[in-house]
């Protein structure tokens, strides 16, 4: 079944391209429903910093290769502290993307054993895909100073 | 009784593909466990993007792949034109379908000779690399670029092919093709390559889709699956080709259960010569007019509020771009998915036990991995 016909939330917004929003109870129902219906290639997982919203938004791609559409499943947490329960035990990748985010935006995902650092090694700053980290003051305090040499 | 060890492998290593590094546990020769370790080529694009305006991300977004740019200008592109209500001239669409598919050419005459190499028979890479700045000369008699090329642009691409382009193009094909039976003797038909490759770093059929497998790799897994079909963009709709799959090897002995090295391989060679035959009808069939859209001032666009996921076929699998616009000047999230981002870390981690250490470096190099696909 076509995710149109599965749920009632669901918008086309533009030939092959399916936008759901969902809140994150309902996720995971809609994820395996999903793939149960031809939905079988998850694409990706997003993040997005709404920051005057005070939001994260994280938006599930999945591919139908035999329906030949998109759908991207948006749900809205809020920007601290809120936690997301893991998807990675339904497509492997997942385990991944949900590490990346939450080294990049500092986002937990309640039972995923690796969120370990990814990119980003021994990072003690804020997570710096965030609007609110500024990459210029970040830059300038910290390469802009010629170190100086300390006698001994 | 052999103790387990830690070897590392990269991120400066000939059998890492590119600035990445595996961590391996081993027992004698047999992999136990592997762990992919990046952030060698972080460079913050995705944040970069956030600051820039619409426009100045397009010489932005080329440097992700280095081996193969003009899969992000197409997909930025297309992203943006999506967003706008944008519709390319026809001529455009040719001449994008060209520049892809020799930087397809390009792409995989550097995988297949790196996927030689890594079992012994360097002359396949050098070959590679050769054959490789033919393009590149093209590249740099079209756009002016020979890596980064900065060509393709949101409605269309910078200016018009040069008077001289086709016979160029023709001259490098018409060689290839004449190359072509010598990689054959070199890799694929050699009893050395083929022993080394067969039913090694076998991704499962059953598993291929549902862990993220795209392009290449999948179609060597026995799907007959390429974007160019699924969502034609550029002039592929309008152009006659083959998808290359397992167990379809063409001219190529089927010698494994496919989704080995040998298959993978066997599959890019075939893509090569698909992309001939399309850039062949594309130059062609090419209609004449403009190339461009009209465009309002570039430093002043405003895109429309919306969210645009698109994707183009790359030499690595499917390769996206979701682009995020609130109606402003400077887009409020671009994230970049890259083939290499299942297939380097999860894959790879899956499909390493049991490799041996000897065949480590092929299996990766077979499954095409691009580490700045990875961290953005």
């Amino acid at each position: 079944m076509k995710a149109m016909e599965l749920f009632s939330e669901a918008k086309e917004i533009k030939k092959g391209r399916i936008r759901i929003e969902t809140t994150k109870d309902k996720v995971e129902e809609m994820i395996k429903k999903l793939k149960n219906n031809g939905y079988e290639h998850f694409v990706m997982l997003s993040c997005i910093d709404w920051i005057k919203d005070g939001k994260f938004e994280l938006v599930y791609h999945m591919w139908s290769y035999k329906y030949k559409e998109h759908v991207m499943i948006s749900i809205k947490i809020n920007r601290d502290g809120e936690t997301v329960p893991t998807m990675s035990h339904l497509f492997p990748q997942i385990e991944t993307y949900e590490r990346e985010i939450h080294e990049m935006f500092g986002v937990e995902f309640e039972g995923n054993k690796r969120l370990v650092s990814f990119v980003l090694e021994g990072w003690p700053h804020m997570p710096p895909m965030r609007k609110d980290f500024d990459t210029e003051k970040f830059v300038k305090e910290h390469y802009y100073k010629i170190p100086e040499v300390k006698e001994e | 009784m052999m103790k387990e060890y830690e070897l590392f492998i990269g991120p400066n290593h000939p059998g890492a593909t590119g600035n990445m590094s595996y961590r391996l546990w081993a027992e004698g020769d047999k992999v136990k466990r592997a762990e992919t370790r990046v952030g060698y080529l972080h460079r913050g694009f995705e944040k970069l993007m956030e600051k820039r305006l619409w426009m100045q991300n397009v010489p932005l977004v080329c440097r992700i792949c280095v081996p193969e740019p003009d899969i992000n200008e197409a997909a930025y592109s297309m992203a943006v034109e999506d967003l706008m209500g944008w519709e390319i001239p026809e001529r455009a669409k040719y001449i994008r379908t060209i520049i892809l598919e020799l930087a397809r050419i390009s792409s995989h005459l550097m995988t297949v000779g790196s996927i030689a190499a890594s079992l012994g028979i360097y002359t396949a890479a050098q070959w590679g690399i050769g054959d490789r700045d033919y393009i590149l000369d093209i590249f740099e008699e079209i756009t002016g670029g020979r890596v980064y090329h900065i060509y393709i642009w949101p409605g269309g691409v910078r200016w018009d092919l040069p008077k001289n382009a086709r016979e160029l193009i023709t001259k490098v094909l018409d060689y290839l093709e004449k190359r072509k039976p010598m990689y054959d003797d070199l890799i694929l038909n050699n009893k050395v390559f083929i022993r080394r490759a067969a039913g090694v770093g076998v991704v499962p059929k059953d598993k291929a889709i549902e862990w993220g497998v795209t392009g290449p790799n999948l179609r060597a897994a026995g799907y007959k699956l390429d974007f160019r079909k699924l969502e034609p963009y550029a002039a592929y709709d309008k152009i006659d080709f083959e998808i290359p799959h397992y167990p379809k090897l063409g001219e190529y002995e089927v010698v494994s259960d496919g989704s080995d090295i040998y298959t993978r391989t066997a599959i890019r060679m075939l893509e090569i010569v698909q992309s001939i035959r399309i850039i062949r009808q594309a130059l062609k069939d090419m209609p004449e007019g403009d190339v461009l859209l009209k465009q309002p001032q570039w430093f002043a666009w405003k895109v429309p509020a919306g969210y645009s996921y698109v994707r183009v076929e790359s030499s690595k699998g499917e390769f996206g771009y979701f682009v995020v616009s609130d109606g402003g000047k400077k887009p409020v999230r671009v994230h970049v998915r890259g083939a290499s981002y299942t297939h380097g870390i999860n894959v790879m981690e899956t499909i390493a036990p049991g490799l041996n250490i000897a065949d480590f470096a092929p299996t990766a190099f077979s499954l095409d991995v691009c580490p700045p696909e990875i961290e953005r």
